[in-house]
């Protein structure tokens, strides 16, 4: 499996998903379809969980600014992590800027959503 | 005995636990998108909010940073004071009777104090001269409206464009004899036409290095004589017609009396 990087836009977040065990979201995401962007992204994740032996995966998901779309797809990908949590060690990191509300508070959302997964809320 | 077990039965149990997968993971996404939607709405309310902040603090510093850089051209020509603060109130009043937009009255009010932003370039020797000027002197004064003009025209600034019109016309006169084009009648910019009846009437009311304030009489016979000439008509009588809310205007915002 390949590593895929996306580097940041505008509007959408630098992306390093490599098969060693490290997805990392980073910036803005308020791409005029979130869908369509996430969908290689959201590929790339089911293959790592399914083609590769890794067993502990680290997740860093440091986002500035977010429209709702987005948040949708960050709840569908925390389910296919939820899928996988059993088989592997997975620690999520939701990273917010101090001031921040809004991310810290759908890093609120997101733990509460999903019971059994490590997500940790870091404030920078 | 034994029942022969009804096979409806089973498969309704299959589609029992089907129908409850479903409706459970409906439901959850149903409670996801109603948790984001509520998100979004909060933080959109909080950007529309900061937006409008924002655009106020952008107003705002528009219209202080106008207002100084006609508080410069004012120290420069002793015109100490509120020459400017009156100029812009009667502007505005002028304006609004005219029939302008409150919009425009707005803008022109904030940008008249603007108009003799061309005088910081003015020698103080001339600019302060007690006597009369001579014919050199005088063109040298008058470069000040096209002075003025060339250092807003660039700004697209929708206050600056209006103050840059301002400090253009201020002195171009009805009857096509000002300064600095020789414009007449409606090619002068309401504006312009405002703002030189404003600073003419203030002009005459206020003591100045060169000369003592004229009473009224005397003021409201050249405004009258000049209807037409100097001032669009249509200025000078509405001028006249709401007199009083002129002399109201000029004794709030009146000089304190200098030793």
């Amino acid at each position: 499996m390949e590593i895929l990087q996306i580097e940041a836009t505008k509007y959408t977040p630098q992306i390093i998903l490599d098969p060693d065990g490290y997805i990392s979201i980073k910036g803005k995401s308020y791409p005029e379809n979130s869908f369509e962007f996430y969908e290689p992204i959201i590929d790339w994740i089911e293959n790592y969980f399914t083609l590769t032996n890794t067993t502990k995966t680290i997740i860093d998901i440091h986002i500035v600014y977010f429209n709702s779309s987005s948040s949708k797809v960050f709840f569908d990908i925390f389910d296919i992590v939820d899928e996988y949590n059993n088989s592997h060690h997975i620690d999520i990191n939701w990273l917010y800027d101090k001031e921040n509300e809004n991310v810290y508070e759908s890093g609120e959302d997101f733990i509460e959503d999903f019971k059994n997964l490590k997500i940790n809320l870091i404030s920078i | 005995m034994q029942f022969h077990e009804n096979k409806l039965i089973s498969q309704i149990q299959h589609l029992k636990e089907e129908f409850d997968t479903t409706t459970t993971k409906l439901i959850k996404e149903l409670k996801r998108q109603d948790k984001i939607m509520a998100r979004s709405d909060k933080r959109q309310q909080q950007e529309y909010d900061e937006l409008m902040d924002l655009k106020i603090e952008l107003e705002e510093t528009q219209k202080e940073i106008v207002f100084i850089m006609g508080a410069i051209g004012e120290y420069r020509t002793k015109e100490l004071g509120n020459h400017v603060k009156r100029v812009a109130s009667y502007s505005y009043l002028l304006a609004k009777y005219y029939g302008l937009s409150h919009k425009e009255c707005e803008l022109l009010k904030y940008a008249s104090p603007m108009h003799d932003i061309g005088k910081v370039v003015i020698p103080d020797s001339i600019l302060n001269k007690a006597g009369r000027l001579d014919e050199q002197e005088r063109a040298f004064i008058q470069k000040h409206s096209a002075i003025g003009y060339n250092l807003l025209k660039n700004s697209h600034r929708e206050l600056l464009q209006v103050a840059s019109i301002i400090a253009h016309e201020h002195h171009e006169k009805y009857n096509g004899e000002g300064y600095p084009n020789g414009l007449s009648g409606e090619e002068i910019h309401i504006y312009g036409r405002i703002t030189a009846l404003a600073d003419v009437f203030d002009a005459l009311s206020s003591d100045r290095v060169y000369k003592k304030a004229w009473d009224d009489e005397r003021i409201f016979a050249l405004l009258k004589e000049e209807k037409g000439k100097h001032f669009d008509p249509k200025l000078v009588d509405i001028f006249f017609k709401h007199l009083d809310e002129f002399l109201e205007i000029r004794d709030r915002l009146s000089d304190p009396i200098s030793s």
